[in-house]
């Protein structure tokens, strides 16, 4: 009998670690999207994606980590409280810097080759180069 | 001036009788799950928190709609609608984090970033607030502006984000949960 609880709770845990490993995985490629990513509006975003499915995965591998304990029920309501408050504070910060005039990075924008990772075609790019500087200049005046 | 009883007012959408009952009871388990004691003592003590809790925040609960005719009750949604409506947002939150995962880190970021807007009309302010809550929940797309009129102002990430948001499918089930009809318009880019 200790032999099958053993198994069975070792079993339990392996469950709970791929659960966590998944939640992980959410967390890197927000990370990642935070540093690729061009501009304020594009990197709520990615927050986005550690907040929903990153905590999601990590509660429910803890839960499955702790058992029907009462702490169980204990982080379910606290993964409810987060999934009601993130999205209201992921608003309000976008609603500040929209309300501020920020410009949204569209793919129009001048850097978008390179923010996207695609090498500059070589026969525009003499065309483009007064452009550029003319722009800027506009900029700083 | 004597202060009108909750229960005389006529305003109140749905009958105040039960969402005093409801909430009592989601009250009353919130504090058995935290305090975790069953002895007579802690839940007389539950009993009577909860209650006068309930007793006191009904009034700062009920939020009047824009003509100021009507008043809805912040948690008066059918419970088992709003499971419903929970399982199919997890589901919906899954694709819209693979798709953002892949938009974001693959070799040449296949990213669209632009605002999107349309209207949303409801009675019921709850209704919006479901609606712009659920639109930020879901990665890809965050709502950045909500106008009095009812215009949406969104901000999309990915070209599929933007197409889900324009597709009426989350406003048709957040008016589903809030028994009222779906009025949802786009606005045009031109437009805008």
């Amino acid at each position: 009998m200790e032999t099958v609880i053993y198994l069975f709770n070792t079993f339990r845990d392996v469950i709970a670690s791929l659960f966590l490993f998944g939640s992980l995985l959410f967390f890197a490629g927000s990370a990642i999207g935070m540093l690729r990513l061009p501009d304020f509006y594009s990197r709520i975003h990615a927050s986005g994606n550690s907040e929903t499915m990153g905590i999601t995965l990590g509660f429910i591998g803890l839960m499955i980590h702790e058992g029907a304990t009462l702490t169980t029920l204990k982080m379910a309501f606290v993964f409810l409280l987060l999934f009601i408050g993130n999205p209201i504070g992921s608003h309000i910060l976008a609603k500040a810097v929209y309300k501020t005039g920020t410009p949204v990075w569209t793919l129009e924008s001048k850097d978008a080759d390179k923010i996207l990772g695609k090498q500059p075609a070589k026969n525009d790019h003499a065309q483009d180069e007064p452009v550029n500087n003319k722009k800027t200049k506009e900029e700083d005046a | 001036m004597e202060k009108q009883s909750v229960f005389n007012d006529k305003t109140i959408v749905g009958s105040p009788t039960v969402h005093l009952v409801s909430m009592f009871i989601v009250l009353f388990v919130f504090w058995m799950i935290l305090s975790g004691r069953s002895e007579t003592k802690f839940i007389v003590y539950g009993v009577i928190t909860a209650a006068v809790t309930i007793w006191i925040t009904y009034p700062l609960l009920l939020i009047p709609n824009k003509d100021k005719t009507k008043k809805y009750f912040i948690f008066g949604v059918n419970p088992v609608k709003l499971v419903t409506y929970f399982c199919w947002l997890m589901w919906q939150l899954f694709l819209a984090n693979m798709d953002v995962l892949l938009a974001t880190t693959s070799q040449e970021m296949a990213i669209d970033p632009k605002i999107v807007r349309f209207y949303y009309r409801n009675d019921n302010p709850m209704a919006s607030a479901m609606l712009a809550n659920s639109i930020t929940l879901t990665p890809g797309t965050v709502t950045i502006n909500v106008e009095d009129d009812g215009l949406f102002e969104i901000h999309a990430l990915t070209p599929g984000a933007a197409a889900g948001v324009l597709d009426d499918t989350m406003a048709r089930k957040v008016s589903y949960l809030f028994d009222s009809e779906c009025d949802l318009e786009a606005v045009d880019e031109e437009d805008a």
